[in-house]
């Protein structure tokens, strides 16, 4: 994070991280209670093994514990704008494929998106906290298209169960954090060369 | 030994025959003198020739045909009576064989080669239709077809069975013709080479389960089939949740048949492929129903600038988003269609179309689609006979004297080319009910106005108003809302 932080800077990063692991832990339980919607109203096996999907950033990360605090934020970003622009594209499928015949997932897929968004949001107020602000946001490349329906809804599947496990390490990220220790803070920007 | 024998004659065409014979026992290839008369030629026709085979004309009865082996001047005689000639069509050639994968038909188009034959002849065509590695026969079928004396493209739809994707379908044709007048003997032509439609298990980069996502009617038979690459093998292939018994295509493709299928769920029935490498392939497959035959097709208008149909839909087709059953209102006068947006989940379907300028009567054909099927309804409507007006708003009463009031009111409409009559119901406290008529010509997006007397002075009061069409009365509008009013003291 950005060096010796003034008291008030400290003092916000800590308050925006406390509610960053709030609105994780939130949105973890809903990505779950939507995945078991997803899962029967697709009519898919729960315990079906999905190949990583083409677009999504994976939650798993090889020494976790070596990375500065502005790279964390940086992977949750990419992956959170990631799946803003998936999620985007399932309700779209979702509205193409059923219309109105299940409003519930459709509202269920739309409250998560809304979350994620928010949580996007909330990942740029840490970076900009950082005075070197979040990247630009690169033009929505669509995902890729699945080759028919099933596949769709295999990538749905695939979407929703990694980004469960994403709200867990988003967690994990906000609190290293939050933690004042010097291992949470930035490799120095070069404005702040000591 | 060494002369000529087993003369046969084969003609393709009626006019001219084939004749080839054996010289036994097989001798080195020396010349050969051909020789042939028949009744109607002055002197025979002779030719030398290296090969045992010449053609020459068909006889009206019979030919004398001399054949002389000049190597060991062996010399024979033949007699060819038209009886012997055997008449065998030349072999049919495919001109096309085109596949249609969305609905799984192959289309055939070969030619008849009617020019080589008189007008009018009886051809019969059997086509056989190969599949799977094993080229296994699936079904022949006799087509039948009258020659023209001209060369005709003949076409002929197949639909198979199970997704063309598969496995590969082969096609060849044969034909007979029945010439009547020909008193030789007669035999099916030779099959004609093998067309092929290739399935994607014969490309080593294709894989996947087939049909792809498509929509059939409850109660249809379905073949899907799971095409993977080499080396794979599948542990399954499910449909729901049941795993089916698999029927084996080819080294890469194996099928199962689900009977009767049943409808699906809203997001279709999913049909899935597990393989031995723990991934997985799929397609869904949507089952439900055609559109029933819209009952009670009605339409009105409310303010002569719409027209309101409303009908009752029928079995729910269990087809939803991009697959659901879509509406059209058509009107046959003016020619103009309009897509009407409906609700699949709620019952109530109503479509509205656009009152046209000096059109009364409206022609309608209700138009109802979905993938399985479609159907219609019509209804012919003068719209001046089914006003069914909006409620009438802003209802105001103003007093003349203590005996006497003015009601005024609005209605939402262009009624210009009808009368209305409205119905003013008064009530109050001491008496009955009481309704009172009043009949007036229609304005445009106006005001109405009646007169009431022969009230009660000091009286309270409740007034509403509702009206209709005068002349073709249809509906009454729903009633305004309640106005209260207290007519002043004598």
């Amino acid at each position: 994070m950005a060096g010796a932080d003034s008291p008030s800077a400290a003092l916000r990063r800590h308050d925006l991280c406390a509610r960053g692991i709030r609105l994780a832990g939130k949105m973890r339980s809903d990505v779950l209670d939507l995945l078991d919607t997803y899962v029967e109203q697709q009519g898919l096996d729960a315990s079906a093994s999905v190949a990583a999907v083409e677009g999504v950033p994976p939650a798993a990360v090889e020494r976790w514990d070596e990375q500065t605090g502005t790279q964390r934020l940086l992977e949750n970003l990419a992956a959170y704008r990631a799946f803003r622009s998936l999620l985007a594209q399932m309700l779209e499928e979702q509205q193409e494929q059923l219309g109105e015949a299940d409003a519930t997932l459709g509202r269920a897929l739309a409250a998560v998106l809304l979350q994620v968004s928010a949580f996007a949001y909330h990942l740029e107020e840490l970076l900009r906290l950082e005075s070197r602000g979040p990247p630009s946001e690169e033009e929505d490349r669509p995902p890729p298209q699945p080759q028919g329906l099933f596949e769709q809804k295999l990538r749905g599947l695939g979407v929703l169960r990694e980004l469960a496990q994403w709200a867990v390490r988003s967690a994990r990220d906000l609190r290293q954090l939050a933690k004042p220790s010097p291992g949470a803070s930035s490799s120095p920007s070069p404005a702040e060369s000591p | 030994l060494g002369h000529p024998q087993n003369l046969k004659c084969v003609t393709h065409n009626l006019h001219k025959m084939i004749c080839t014979w054996d010289v036994s026992p097989r001798r080195r290839h020396g010349q050969t003198d051909f020789c042939y008369t028949t009744n109607d030629l002055p002197t025979p026709v002779c030719f030398k020739t290296k090969e045992k085979r010449v053609e020459i004309p068909v006889p009206h009865s019979s030919s004398t045909v001399t054949i002389t082996t000049n190597s060991i001047s062996e010399t024979k005689v033949f007699k060819i009576h038209k009886k012997d000639v055997l008449f065998i069509p030349v072999t049919p050639r495919i001109l096309s064989l085109t596949p249609d994968f969305s609905t799984s038909t192959l289309n055939l188009k070969w030619s008849d080669n009617g020019s080589l034959f008189p007008d009018g002849l009886d051809a019969v065509w059997q086509i056989q239709i190969l599949r799977k590695e094993t080229m296994e026969k699936v079904t022949q079928v006799t087509y039948h077809s009258k020659l023209t004396h001209e060369d005709i493209i003949l076409s002929w739809n197949w639909t198979s069975d199970m997704p063309l994707e598969c496995t590969s379908h082969y096609v060849k044709i044969r034909c007979y013709i029945n010439v009547t007048q020909f008193v030789g003997l007669k035999e099916w032509s030779d099959w004609s080479p093998v067309e092929v439609i290739p399935g994607k298990d014969t490309d080593p980069s294709e894989s996947g389960v087939f049909p792809l996502d498509t929509v059939v009617a409850v109660g249809s038979d379905v073949t899907f089939c799971c095409v993977h690459e080499e080396g794979q093998n599948i542990t399954n292939m499910s449909y729901g949740s049941k795993p089916y018994p698999m029927i084996q295509l080819s080294s890469r493709s194996h099928a199962i048949r689900v009977l009767n299928a049943s409808a699906s769920d809203t997001s279709g029935t999913n049909v899935v492929c597990r393989l031995n490498n723990g991934m997985m392939e799929g397609t869904v497959l949507f089952v439900g129903y055609a559109p029933d035959i819209p009952q009670n097709l009605s339409c009105e208008t409310p303010n002569f600038q719409i027209i309101k149909c409303t009908w009752k839909p029928g079995r729910p087709s269990g087809l939803y988003g991009k697959r659901r059953t879509k509406y059209s209102l058509f009107e046959r006068t003016s020619g103009k269609n309009v897509s009407c947006e409906v609700n699949e989940m709620n019952r109530e379907r109503v479509c509205g179309f656009p009152v046209l300028p000096d059109q009364k009567t409206y022609d309608f054909i209700l138009g109802v689609s979905n993938p399985i099927g479609q159907a219609e309804s019509s209804l012919l409507v003068d719209i001046t006979q089914r006003v069914h007006p909006k409620t009438p708003e802003k209802l105001t009463v103003s007093e003349n004297n203590s005996t006497s009031i003015h009601l005024r009111w609005f209605i939402n409409g262009s009624f210009a080319q009808i009368r209305l009559l409205c119905q003013i119901e008064i009530s109050s406290g001491h008496s009955e009910q009481k309704i009172h008529n009043v009949s007036m010509p229609g304005g445009k997006f106006s005001a109405y106005t009646a007169h009431l007397n022969a009230l009660r002075p000091y009286t309270k009061y409740q007034f509403r108003v509702r009206c209709s069409a005068a002349e073709q009365f249809w509906k009454w509008s729903d009633w305004s809302r309640v106005e209260e009013y207290t007519t002043s003291e004598a």
